[in-house]
């Protein structure tokens, strides 16, 4: 049984937090807290190229959706920009060839948008193996493979409330699993509140290094209130998944603190930007009572 | 006829005066100086016959040897801070003679006065790129939130960075903030800040000076690569009991000193302790009923001091000395989460001084040291807890011996026995249903032994030469290094002196941190067979200039340092409960140059210097370990580069009861990484679209250059018993914006969430700050 690797995940943003806190904690002694500490500069950023972004997450039983874009200097006005002349192909298991056509729209379950979209749901299974090949006109090739882990269940989730009254009654959630002992593994925790086109409640990513083959215990503190709605989902996922999901992490961290090193994004994909995985998930839904 | 009888002349008197100095016999004065005030030692406190050119400089002890021929000779015992006193000698046999100094003046927050005798030993001294600073001096300058600090002190010295805005940490000539050996009273101090590094663990009040060696590092010291920051402490007066001490915007201090056995034997207690925590609290309170309010989480910190000394007849003496402090920061979040997190340093040393003969001394010492933090977590019956220590046991012998007046020589042993817990994390329950420990333990043994010359070859000409073996092992690692230690002092005239020196440094043990600056969970590591000790070799050259009748001392030094294994560590390196953590590790090379001028001024009424370096400093990281190294293998400059250093530092008595002090400080822009580009990520779920920053190059933007004045005032009261002062300091007199850090904003639309545009925002950290601090002494 594991129960640390939330308290850890926890206890690192704890130690940001306190790292950052401190020097504001003696800013709030001398009254400086009214003070303007903080101004607006202009920065001149060197050019920088723009390179194709792919986003693709397949699932078994659905159509492969895929979104396309590019990157662009940081301080420059977000806009929506398509990318007409992107070719992009599908390899199955089996070697077969699937041209994505370009239909950008909109995931009506997951409200993501897509540029890209197959032609049939998809057919896979634990430990098959696709490959993506994305181009554009301009010379920009990406190209991506992915294995699709295996299926972990979620044995159990149990809640449990604390001791105080009325609104202050909150319960924290455990969810159980076993690891598999014979491979290093890696999760992806998501807990959502009624629907999953939210944002996810709880959100964290973690590895089997110190518990390789435990029954893990993942949790969360008291936040949840009676008849919430929540839907837990776990995936099981790949290594070079897991290393992008932690270097965005970082590389985002690094904006805003100063103690952070910067992180370069480790993307799953060569030639560009961004990820490419097969799905593999357990999830369940549950009433706080 | 008169020729051959001037002739006769001449030759008899040259004989008579010849056998005269054959008649004459050498003797050998030697003794202590010490403070009149509280008659602790003081270490480099000056010895000099300034008739003959000569002289001696007190050890760390404050204990001195001199030979000279028989007869009279004119004394000038000096020491920064004190009355430079003179006295006549009949010397006729070798004998003992102490000598006690007074303080420059009896107030509390007093200016330095002191004889040229200093500076002009500073001029003659092989040693060089050393800078020496007295707790005195420390305490008259202007502080942040009235907090003396030595080490921030220290950083108005030409060649020595700070880590950032009111930080305490060191970067000297290029090297990170782990290249630094921290010694109080011969022992390693670790981590030497509090409150992640806005305050050094060293009380002024127990604090008797500290020596800061750039280059040219004595064949005595090792164990890093960039600096030696020598912290002596405060023995206690052994005549009479004192209590003295200080209320200040965020702490409280006190010192209790007094003698053991009167004249044989002194103690001094100083203790410490920040009350954040009181302020917060109220805070806290007072905003309990504000909807969403987060409170601020406790904080303070505490440290103690302690040093006895006891003489056992003439030649032995020992002394004791403790340090304990802790940082305590702890909160209940309102999800149910406790969290306490405690780190400090503990240190105990024990020395024995033994004098076989006026030429002839011993220092031995046995001390312990200990830096651990810990973390604890809980929720409900669920418990959680990470920690980290070093614990080092090391003794050490020093044994200085003068055959001569040309020869001074010192031989050293040292072995050190580490023990590295790199992560301890532990997870149970009350119920019993989790138990998970783990644990990575690793021991070292490092040992040292050293000798070294200063031989007088001329009036002239003086060299100070040396070489120190170390070794090292880790389990089954073992590492060796022969580190050749050399300087030279040529003097061109009485007032002219040329110097160079030349040193090579080991490192065995590495701060494991990707932080960029020292945070408490920095843990330390050993070398082993894939983490090779750092090294360093530096090479520096200097004149100096005497000038204004010896008042003023011109100082210019030109240094060159390049460096091997320097250490970083991966992107998203693991370094919480990381069994293999030498995977983690990323090796480099790095070098530094510069030149840095020290104009300083001792005397007057009216003191202080004025330090400008130009210098460079430079890393790289090839490709390693099936990764692209750091910034892709290409030279970068770490965020400690400074192009530009100017400070000037100014104190004035104004009348008696009444010091002025102010400084200035200017330093080009930091180096620092900013994400020239973004990308958008949708994720798999989830109405948020978020901007992901690419970092291409590192530290490739400079910050704005960073500029600040400080004033102080040292007002003396006139209290019925005793002394006491009023301390007013105000830290960046003129309110400038400094830059702390910079980081890209996200406008969002407020209907749809949709990012809009982004902005580029600078951070400061302190604005104008004034503060009083009263110190009472009695």
């Amino acid at each position: 049984m594991n129960f640390f690797f939330y308290l850890l995940q926890q206890l690192t943003r704890r130690v940001r937090t306190a790292t950052r806190l401190g020097p504001l904690a003696a800013l709030l002694l001398v009254g400086a807290t009214g003070c303007n500490l903080q101004k607006d500069i202009d920065v001149e950023l060197p050019a920088f190229p723009a390179q194709l972004v792919v986003e693709c997450y397949l699932e078994p039983g659905q159509v492969p959706r895929l979104t396309v874009s590019e990157t662009a200097p940081y301080l420059s006005v977000p806009t929506p920009t398509l990318l007409t002349d992107v070719s992009v192909v599908l390899t199955h298991p089996s070697g077969q060839k699937e041209a994505f056509r370009f239909t950008p729209g909109q995931d009506t379950l997951t409200q993501k948008l897509y540029t890209h979209m197959g032609k049939n749901p998809l057919v896979a299974k634990p430990g098959d193996t696709f490959q993506l090949d994305v181009k554009d006109t301009h010379g920009r090739h990406v190209k991506g493979t992915a294995t699709m882990p295996s299926s972990i269940t979620i044995d159990s989730l149990v809640w449990k409330f604390n001791d105080k009254t009325a609104e202050e009654r909150k319960a924290y959630l455990l969810v159980k699993f076993q690891d598999p002992a014979a491979t290093a593994d890696f999760y992806r925790l998501q807990i959502h509140k009624d629907s999953i086109s939210k944002d996810p409640n709880r959100d964290f990513e973690l590895d089997d290094r110190l518990t390789n083959g435990q029954l893990m215990t993942l949790g969360t503190s008291y936040r949840y209130s009676t008849n919430d709605t929540l839907l837990v989902t776990l995936y099981h996922i790949d290594q070079p998944y897991y290393r992008f999901l932690q270097s965005v992490s970082d590389a985002q961290n690094a904006n805003g603190n100063p103690f952070a090193q910067p992180a370069s994004v480790k993307s799953t994909v060569e030639g560009g930007v961004g990820v490419f995985t097969v799905l593999s998930y357990h999830r369940r839904k549950i009433v706080i009572r | 006829m008169r020729l051959y009888l001037s002739v006769l002349q001449f030759s008899v008197f040259f004989l008579l005066s010849a056998l005269s100095v054959q008649a004459q016999q050498r003797f050998t004065l030697s003794g202590y100086v010490r403070s009149s005030a509280d008659r602790s030692g003081l270490p480099g406190a000056s010895v000099a016959v300034p008739a003959l050119g000569t002289g001696v400089t007190a050890d760390s002890t404050g204990y001195y040897s001199l030979t000279l021929l028989e007869g009279r000779h004119q004394l000038a015992i000096s020491f920064i801070g004190y009355v430079t006193q003179t006295r006549e000698l009949n010397l006729t046999k070798s004998q003992r003679q102490s000598f006690s100094l007074a303080e420059a003046s009896n107030q509390l927050g007093e200016v330095v006065i002191e004889g040229t005798g200093t500076l002009e030993q500073k001029l003659q001294t092989t040693q060089m790129s050393v800078e020496h600073l007295s707790a005195r001096d420390a305490k008259l300058l202007p502080a942040l939130f009235g907090e003396v600090d030595l080490l921030k002190t220290l950083q108005l010295k030409p060649g020595v960075q700070n880590g950032g805005e009111g930080t305490s940490g060191l970067f000297v000539r290029g090297g990170s903030a782990d290249q630094n050996l921290f010694l109080l009273d011969d022992a390693v101090v670790y981590n030497p800040s509090h409150l992640f590094g806005l305050f050094s663990v060293f009380n002024a009040d127990a604090i008797q000076s500290v020596d800061l060696y750039k280059g040219g590092f004595p064949a005595q010291y090792g164990g890093r690569l960039s600096s030696v920051v020598d912290v002596k402490t405060r023995e206690g007066n052994p005549q009479k009991l004192g209590i003295s001490g200080g209320l200040g915007l965020i702490s409280s201090r006190l010192t209790v000193e007094g003698p053991i056995v009167k004249d044989k034997g002194s103690f001094t207690l100083s203790g410490r302790r920040t009350y954040f925590d009181v302020f917060t609290r109220q805070i806290n309170k007072m905003n309990e009923d504000t909807e969403d309010y987060s409170p601020i989480p406790d904080y303070y910190f505490y440290d103690f001091n302690a040093k006895a000394n006891y003489k056992i007849g003439q030649k032995d003496q020992l002394f004791l000395t403790g340090y304990y402090g802790r940082d305590v920061f702890g909160f209940n979040s309102t999800g149910g989460f406790n969290f306490d997190f405690v780190w400090g340093n503990t240190v105990g040393v024990l020395r024995w001084n033994h004098v076989f003969s006026p030429k002839l001394f011993l220092n031995t010492s046995f001390s312990a040291t200990r830096y651990q933090y810990q973390i604890a977590n809980k929720l409900d019956q669920f418990g959680f807890s990470l920690s980290s220590e070093i614990q080092d046991y090391a003794l050490r012998s020093d044994l200085d011996y003068q055959p001569n007046e040309k020869h001074t020589l010192r031989l050293g042993v040292s072995a050190t026995n580490h023990r590295f817990n790199v992560g301890r994390l532990s997870a149970n329950s009350t119920d019993g249903s989790l138990n998970i420990g783990s644990e990575t333990i690793y021991g070292g043994q490092e040992a040292s032994v050293y000798a070294s010359d200063n031989f007088k070859a001329s009036e002239e000409l003086q060299l100070d030469y040396g070489l120190r073996l170390t070794g090292f092992q880790s389990g089954s690692d073992r590492f060796a290094a022969l580190e050749p230690r050399g300087s030279v002092r040529y003097s061109l005239t009485p007032k002219t002196s040329l110097k160079a020196s030349y040193a090579m440094m080991y490192q065995y043990v590495h701060l494991v941190s990707n932080s960029g600056a020292s945070l408490p969970t920095d843990i330390w590591y050993p070398s082993r067979l894939n983490v090779k000790p750092q090294r360093s070799q530096q090479v520096a050259t200097g004149v100096s200039f005497l000038l204004g009748q010896g008042k003023y001392l011109l100082t210019n030094e030109v240094y060159y340092k390049w460096a091997q294994n320097q250490v970083d560590f991966r992107d998203g390196a693991q370094l919480f409960g990381n069994s293999d953590l030498d995977a983690e590790f990323l090796f480099g090379k790095g070098w530094s140059y510069g030149n840095e001028l020290y104009l300083e001024k001792k005397t007057g009424r009216t003191t202080g210097w004025v330090g400008y370096s130009l210098a460079w400093t430079k890393r790289q990281f090839p490709a390693q370990r099936g990764g692209s190294g750091v910034n892709n293998g290409k030279v970068f400059y770490p965020t400690y580069d400074r192009r530009h250093n100017l400070t000037v530092v100014g104190l004035h008595q104004l009348n008696e009861r009444i010091n002025l002090t102010a400084s200035f400080v200017f330093t080009s822009g930091a180096p620092t990484t900013l994400p020239q580009g973004r990308f958008f990520m949708q994720d798999i779920f989830g109405d948020d679209v978020e901007a992901v920053p690419i970092y291409p190059d590192r530290n490739t933007y400079r910050m704005a250059p960073y500029h600040r004045m400080d004033l102080g005032m040292v007002y003396k009261l006139r209290p019925k018993r005793g002394e006491s002062d009023l301390t007013f300091s105000v830290y960046n007199a003129y309110n400038r914006r400094n830059p702390y850090f910079i980081y890209f904003d996200q406008e969002r639309d407020e209907t749809t969430g949709a990012p809009q545009s982004f902005r580029a925002r600078q951070v400061s950290l302190f604005p104008v700050i004034p503060s009083v601090t009263y110190n009472f002494k009695f």
